[in-house]
């Protein structure tokens, strides 16, 4: 919304010292967000009225003429124009040197500078409407043809700001910040804040004396759906244009002027808020109006003889024979006021609010009208709209006459009624505001109060009864408001200190990240829950179990993760544009269609569980597996959490078909690891490379509750180290040669494995580190080969191995 | 025989001097002080002499030896010190090795500092789950029947329940706050917890709007307390993330679930508060949404809206980030990008 202060000050005195930007502040901070502040006259400057003494014609060019023009300088100016309408004595707006105007209307505003056009000089522009910001006042389609002011009474150098009331600021405010507030969705309703704000009186608004007078025929079938429906008829109406200020306050704040009728209805919504409609009288047929529901298969015509399909639900204005208008929302063909009409019929109504958003819904643009319907309008309101709209008329249309009025008023709002205690309005704002203040500020904002052994009666006016005011919070929230929330000190909250905060849970889930980026080198994405349904398919994810979104983002993104590989799939490869080697991990939810209840009986969610998924790329397929082992291998100690492990059970889809283990916990599994099959790797054309990865539900791990492992006495001598490289056949594991001498030695390490020149086919040499333990004394060298050839003979017989001899 | 042990001496002492490393040194050790040194020679050829030429060029000898000795002592040292481990020349403008990457992601960073300095206050994390449904992410709330986050076009509902309501009707969850009803139904109050997550709605993607975002609201609940204590904690996060102390204002904002609700701005880090192209001329930074919660969600919660009362905060992460490091598109976190997420390690 648009806000005039010009209009505001009429209804409210404010402080003479007062800034523009400082209101805007005090409203951003108690009412509503001002978005800007906007000089509606600063666009103007160094436009003029001109008058022009001579037209001459252009030495070069068939188009253009060179006019001499009094811009109420000492001197006149030259300047050469191409308008179509150009006379001696016209009156014109001249944007002179340093002005900025809009180049035939479209584009950014252009500084004005002495130019040559074809040989002659030109010292200003003689503008046409759309280029000086004027088209509201003089709508054109010929850009040719520029504004003629002979109607206004100004005179050469006059500023053209003046003459069409543009000195004004404008405070811009977002719709989505009104929402909940019908009150401020006219002028006057803002100034009732700034009186509050301000403790600045609020004047009345007029009132209009009807005389008694004959009824219009209204009826209202559906009073649930329409509360009050006001209809004034009125003769000697007729089609002309509104007078200037008029004009000039719609197009300041956004309504472009039509003519006098719709321009009087428009003002006085965008002044008291309160929507209303003007019908032609001749067309209501049978001068009657009845508000009912439309029927089925009912069509609105509109003015370009469009229809509108209408249901059931909708509510329709209609006469005898159809229907003129969708109540709140729209006019029809019938409704429009044109050059022949001599006499018109003014609705002033309250429709519903839930009525108004649900046949709104259907239409894409909301109309002014429904915008304020849907928020909730108290049917008072009616009175200020009828008081205003009928002053206004009398005044644009001296001699008209109000024929028949009728007031059909089934529902009128109620004000809501709160008590509030004292004692509640201290505690829950954090210090005693002395009751002068409190009664200040509740009565400028349209309360009636009184207090009675501590505790307030509070009677909400009527414009915030509609749902925005119900309970005592809300009247304390308009008092902190008011008064502004900055005002209150910070207070200090007190802590009681009942027990330390430990959550196992969330440490864990911390401890696996850090220990993926700060220890093995990962690097965390964040990935989004709808999946590209091209690497769910690659990735050979089982989609019935997918969750789907009713509208996604893009069609292709319909399903929602129930893994994270195929996210990571996508990662990776859009990587590998600028990497050929890293580290990747993402750790969210994955969902899966299921029954879990984690609040209410009644509420039954999809299983939800946290995933963990990491990608190792890099050259060397087997290297990175076993870097990928080593993650998953080390997590449980360096997270400190329950034992996972390693076992080869079930192939993950997305696996290579020798290279992959699953991740277990007490024998269930829990994830895998495995290099990417080469049918993935080709089908999102990864080259080139190779990728390890894997994924586990981290639900499923188990922390410590505190560090657990126990320590161990050091050994008093130290361990005899043995480097063994032995041949074995390529079906023995190294898990056989562990598990062969797992008895025979304190440790044994992995050092390498090898096939190559000197190792027969089908064989391979393992290299590993043997640690023996001194017993008692230090060994001789004899007593470590007894143990070492004893290890030897072990390894022989059970796993076939020969030492091997280089 | 006295010259030629002076001459020795002269001659050695010179030697001595000019090696110039450790191996060098060690040759003219063996040389003069060695069993087949010159000086060993003449004392081998002593047994010829006088024993007052015995004495006399014994002292000598052994003078000399000990002054040979002694600078060697010296020498080695003097080597020591000016000798490097290295056999060949370094270049110390050569870049040093790598350390191993990895990073958490710049959001992940800003959460655990902001854990950090809640867990300091007491305040425990939870976390609710993505998918929840209209009765935890809008009923409970006291977000009207009809109101437009409900919509389509706002919330992602999950196809095959949006002919459906209330706790049959699902939705990837277009705010955190409905966690903080789940969180009070199941541990009651007085309660004190932040609840840090992801959040989706609708919405068409720019530098500045992403369809999902990330999310910290924290919540206290207890009995006769004030929504100004919020302020303090709205202090002490903003002080967390940016080291120093922040200008802030609170103004008038409406969410169907405090009431009243306020909007917390901070000033504008770019300009200093006197209005840039980033605070859109202001000074100020819209940064969370906070307010006292309404006592119909306190109702939802299971409370007594007449002994409890609490506030809220909800503080955007992206935006926050953003305004850490100076990110200019909200996209790019959750983009994967490796040139953008390795600058945060």
């Amino acid at each position: 919304m648009r806000v005039s202060l010009n209009l505001i000050r009429k209804y409210v005195d404010l402080p003479k010292d007062l800034t523009d930007e400082q209101i805007a502040y005090d409203m951003t901070l108690r009412t509503v967000e001002v978005d800007e502040v906007e000089n509606a006259g600063s666009k103007f400057h160094d436009i003029v009225v001109g008058k022009i003494l001579e037209v001459k014609e252009h030495p070069n060019a068939d188009k253009l003429r060179i006019c001499m023009v009094d811009v109420g300088d000492a001197e006149p100016i030259q300047i050469v124009c191409g308008g179509s309408n150009l006379y001696v004595g016209e009156k014109v707006v001249v944007s002179k040197i340093g002005a900025e105007v809009v180049w035939h209307g479209q584009g950014e505003p252009v500084k004005i500078s002495k130019t040559k056009m074809r040989g002659e000089l030109s010292y200003g522009m003689i503008c046409a409407s759309s280029e000086v910001y004027l088209s509201d006042f003089f709508p054109t389609e010929d850009e040719s043809e520029i504004v003629d002011l002979k109607d206004f009474d100004c005179k050469p150098g006059d500023s053209v700001a003046d003459l069409f009331g543009m000195i004004d600021t404008i405070l811009v405010i977002d719709n989505k910040s009104l929402s909940n507030r019908p009150d401020l969705w006219g002028h006057y309703g803002i100034a009732r804040e700034l009186s509050a704000i301000y403790n600045a009186p609020l004047k009345k608004l007029p009132e209009y004396e009807l005389p008694k007078l004959p009824e219009y025929n209204v009826e209202i079938k559906d009073t649930t759906k329409c509360n009050r429906y006001v209809a004034v008829e009125i003769d000697g109406i007729y089609e002309k244009p509104s007078p200037m200020w008029m004009q000039s306050f719609l197009s300041k704040v956004g309504q472009r002027p039509i003519n006098a009728i719709v321009d009087i209805t428009n003002y006085v919504m965008m002044a008291v808020g309160q929507p209303l409609h003007a019908f032609d009288k001749t067309h209501v047929s049978g001068e009657r109006i009845i508000v009912r529901n439309a029927k089925e298969n009912e069509e609105l015509l509109l003015l370009d003889n469009n229809a509108i399909k209408l249901t059931p639900d909708d509510l329709v204005i209609c006469d005898e024979s159809d229907a003129m208008a969708l109540a709140g929302i729209r006019g029809g063909k019938k409704d429009s006021i044109l050059p022949d009409t001599k006499g018109i019929v003014v609705e002033v109504a309250n429709f519903s609010a839930d009525t108004i958003r649900q046949t709104g819904k259907r239409f894409a643009e909301k109309t002014d009208a429904a915008i304020r319907y849907e928020k909730g309008l108290d049917t008072q309101r009616v009175d200020e709209g009828v008081n205003l709209a009928l002053r206004l008329i009398k005044e644009i249309f001296p001699d008209s006459k109000i024929i028949k009025y009728t007031d059909v008023y089934p529902n009128k709002t109620k004000k809501n009624e709160i008590k509030v205690s004292e004692k509640f309005l201290d505690t829950r704002l954090g210090k005693k505001i002395p009751q002068e203040k409190i009664e200040q500020i509740l009565t400028s904002l349209g309360y009636e109060i009184s207090l009675k052994n501590g505790e307030y009666d509070v009677i909400v006016p009527t414009w915030r009864s509609t749902g925005d005011v119900t309970i005592k919070d809300d009247v304390m929230g308009d008092i902190a408001r008011i008064l502004s929330f900055d005002s209150f000190e910070p207070k200090p909250i007190t802590i009681t200190f009942e027990h330390s905060v430990i959550q196992k849970d969330a440490l864990l889930e911390r401890r696996i990240r850090e220990y993926l980026a700060f220890r093995c080198g990962f690097y965390e994405i964040y990935t989004y829950p709808w999946i590209d349904e091209k690497y769910i398919d690659i990735a050979g994810i089982d989609k019935d179990k997918s969750l789907k979104l009713e509208m996604p983002p893009a069609p292709n993104l319909a399903y929602l993760r129930s893994s994270l590989i195929p996210g990571m799939l996508e990662a990776v490869n859009k990587n590998l544009r600028y990497y050929d080697e890293f580290r990747l991990f993402d750790l969210e939810e994955v969902y899966e269609k299921g029954d879990y209840r984690p609040s209410s009986e009644d509420e039954i969610l999809p299983v939800q569980n946290n995933y963990l998924a990491g990608s190792i790329v890099g050259k060397d397929a087997k290297e990175i597996f076993y870097e990928a082992k080593g993650v998953i291998e080390n997590m449980a100690r360096y997270c400190q959490m329950e034992e996972i492990k390693l076992e080869k059970i079930e192939k993950p889809a997305w696996a290579d078909i020798n290279a992959y283990l699953n991740i277990t916990k007490d024998g269930e599994i829990i994830g895998s690891l495995g290099l990417l099959s080469l049918k993935v790797m080709t089908e999102s054309k990864i080259k080139r490379t190779n990728v390890a990865m894997f994924e586990i539900n981290t639900d499923k791990f188990v922390p410590y509750a505190s560090r657990t492992n126990e320590y161990e006495r050091l050994p008093e001598l130290p361990l005899v180290e043995k480097d063994l490289s032995i041949i074995v056949d390529e079906e023995v594991t190294w898990a056989q040669i562990e598990e062969s001498i797992k008895s025979k030695a304190k440790e044994i390490e992995f050092v390498d494995e090898y096939r190559g020149d000197q190792i027969p086919e089908g064989k391979k040499s393992i290299t590993l580190k043997v640690k023996i333990l001194n017993e008692g004394t230090t060994m001789t060298s004899e007593q470590i080969n007894e143990r070492i050839n004893s290890i030897l003979k072990v390894l022989s017989k059970r796993c076939g191995a020969k030492l091997r001899e280089d | 025989m006295k010259e030629k042990l002076e001459e020795i001496k002269t001659k050695g002492l010179e030697k001595i001097e000019n090696a110039k490393t450790l191996a060098e040194l060690e040759e003219v050790r063996k040389e003069l002080t060695g069993k087949k040194s010159e000086l060993s020679a003449i004392l081998k050829s002593m047994k010829t002499l006088s024993p007052e030429e015995k004495k006399s060029i014994g002292m000598q000898s052994t003078e000399i030896k000990k002054t040979f000795e002694n600078k060697l002592q010296l020498k080695e040292e003097e080597i020591i010190e000016n000798t490097s481990v290295l056999k060949e020349p370094i270049d110390l403008t050569l870049p040093g090795k790598k350390v191993s990457g990895g990073a958490l992601h710049p959001i992940t960073q800003m959460k655990y500092d902001l854990n950090d300095a809640f867990l300091s206050l007491g305040f425990e994390v939870y976390s609710e789950d993505d998918i929840s449904s209209e009765k935890y992410s809008f009923d409970n709330l006291n977000f009207p029947k009809n109101h437009p986050a409900r919509q389509s076009m706002d919330t992602y509902w999950i196809e095959g329940t949006d002919d459906k309501e209330g706790a049959e009707k699902l939705c990837l969850r277009p705010h955190l706050t409905g966690g903080s009803v789940r969180y009070l139904l199941k541990h009651g109050a007085p309660a004190r917890f932040v609840y840090p997550g992801e959040a989706f709605r609708n919405e068409t993607t720019d530098a500045r709007h992403e369809r999902a975002f990330y999310q910290y609201e924290a919540l206290i609940v207890d009995k006769d307390i004030s929504f100004s204590s919020g302020i303090v904690m709205i202090q002490t996060i903003l002080e967390k993330v940016f080291g120093r102390k922040i200008k802030t204002r609170m103004r008038e904002g409406f969410f169907p679930f405090t009431e009243p609700g306020y909007e917390i701005d901070m000033e504008c880090l770019v300009c200093g508060g006197k209005g840039c192209k980033v605070c859109n001329h202001n000074g100020w930074i819209e940064v969370m949404p906070g307010g006292v919660i309404h006592p119909n969600v306190l109702k939802s919660a299971g409370l007594d809206p007449e002994e409890w009362t609490g506030f809220y905060i909800n503080i955007g992460l992206d935006r926050l980030v953003m305004m850490r490091y100076g990110v200019d598109d909200v996209r790019l976190f959750r983009n994967a990008d490796l040139r953008f997420l390795n600058q945060f390690k």
